[in-house]
């Protein structure tokens, strides 16, 4: 199932892959703050299978929830993950 | 006479003479370094498009053709949306309260205008790909990802002949981005500047070195001294990434007093702490960290909220230059910083540093 949602902004497609779809994985995360430094932060939790591909060349990102290891007081209870950085647990 | 243990794949791949790679904020000090016979790369993760072409036709304009890099901080990671202002409200009264005794305390103005961070708006996909574009477009030498897995954009990138490095701080993600084709691994020890992986640089450069198979991994974290090159090819390395040992360079666009607090520093000026953003990081000691650390402090918070709670503090102590006030990440190595030195000549010491370590251990002087 795919969906194409573009407007002026890069355009982006949704999607869902059934093989990824309740599978456990790691995530090595993070990015940039403020402090033009990059962070590190390491997620575990469970992927839906949902997908966000952002422009051409697509950047694949997928959706983790129920997470069980996330930064310490982390306040949302997802987190959108870069296909490269993510590790399955389960195959 | 020995072969040049400093001529390395990594100078044959980039057409360098030495593998030095200087991090660096600041276009000067990569227009001195590659002028030097290094190789430089300009941090643009708080840049604007425009921005970064302009710095990258300034750049070309003093170092010809000879090769550079920009480097971007692709997110690996982006949490749901989350609205500035509705987090700052999340932050607890008792957190303000110990902000604005501290500011009373001790005489911190506010700062001068709008505070960049609130401005910033924060980085995203879309963010990133706009960045991402310019590199391609203006078809930069070499484009470093400073921490998400850069895969999807190699075949681009390749067609254009630039070059992708990653920076990784575990074994596994140079693993992934080895097999996925980038053209070097930058392994980054927990010795560095920022907030880095949770590995040693002695522990993680022989551990990239160990799976990236034909990949040259380049050590990454703590690195100020030949001695510090030498050591990073004798574990497998094809050359060095250098950040804090420039901060304090002529060349550097710092501020003087954070140039002086620099060269003033040992380890002992530093601290690792989470109280300017909420993750660990090895900055200078400055009021801000000497009060989080007293008893009674209240707990850090999190990302991003105690990134929010400093930003009017950091923002402060920079528009009024308070030299009590002022902090800057560095790294382990910091005390290898003693004096102002243009660029080229820190180049040079390094060099003659390595080359003195190699014709102590083996006897012979290398061509």
């Amino acid at each position: 199932m795919e969906q194409s949602v573009s407007d002026d902004r890069l355009p982006t497609r949704q999607g869902f892959d059934p093989t990824m779809a309740g599978k456990r994985a790691e995530c090595d995360g993070g990015g940039p703050t403020a402090a033009r430094y990059a962070v590190r932060e390491d997620f575990a939790g469970r992927l839906t299978g949902e997908y966000i591909d952002h422009g051409d060349p697509p950047w694949r990102w997928y959706l983790m929830t129920d997470l069980d290891r996330k930064p310490d007081g982390y306040p949302w209870e997802s987190v959108w993950c870069e296909a490269g950085n993510v590790f399955l647990i389960e195959k | 006479m020995a072969k040049n243990p400093l001529h390395t794949p990594l100078c044959d791949m980039l057409g360098i003479e030495f593998p030095i790679i200087a991090f660096t904020h600041c276009k000067d000090v990569v227009n001195a370094v590659v002028n030097a016979g290094g190789f430089a790369v300009l941090g643009e993760a708080m840049h604007t498009p425009d921005e970064i072409a302009a710095d990258i036709k300034w750049i070309r304009s003093r170092v010809g053709d000879k090769p550079f890099g920009i480097d971007l901080v692709l997110p690996a990671s982006v949490p749901p949306t989350g609205d500035l202002d509705e987090l700052r409200k999340k932050i607890p009264e008792s957190h303000w309260n110990f902000w604005l005794d501290m500011k009373k305390r001790h005489n911190i103005p506010d700062p001068r205008g709008q505070v960049a961070l609130h401005q910033w708006g924060g980085l995203n996909q879309e963010i990133a790909r706009k960045q991402l574009d310019v590199l391609l477009e203006e078809r930069v030498p070499v484009i470093c990802s400073g921490l998400g897995n850069p895969a999807f954009i190699l075949k681009t990138a390749h067609e254009r002949g630039i070059k992708v490095f990653g920076l990784v701080g575990k074994a596994r993600q140079a693993k992934k981005e080895a097999e996925a084709g980038v053209d070097a691994i930058i392994a980054q020890g927990i010795d560095a500047a920022g907030h880095t992986g949770p590995v040693g640089t002695f522990s993680i450069v022989p551990e990239c070195v160990a799976v990236a198979g034909d990949t040259p991994v380049i050590a990454a974290g703590g690195v100020t001294t030949g001695q510090h090159l030498a050591a990073a090819l004798c574990l497998g390395a094809v050359g060095v990434w250098t950040g804090t040992l420039w901060l304090a360079s002529r060349e550097s666009d710092n501020d003087m007093i954070i140039k002086e607090k620099l060269i003033a520093a040992t380890a002992d000026d530093t601290v690792y702490s989470d109280c300017i953003s909420g993750f660990p990081m090895r900055i200078l000691k400055c009021t801000w960290t000497d009060e989080w650390a007293k008893d009674g402090a209240p707990k850090v918070l999190p990302a991003p909220y105690q990134m929010l709670l400093s930003s009017d503090y950091i923002q402060a102590a920079n528009d009024h230059r308070r030299p009590d006030l002022m902090t800057e990440a560095a790294g382990q190595g910091v005390r290898f910083i003693t004096a102002m030195k243009p660029a080229r000549q820190i180049v040079f010491d390094m060099v003659a540093e390595a080359l003195g370590v190699f014709e102590d251990l083996t006897g012979v002087a290398p061509e």
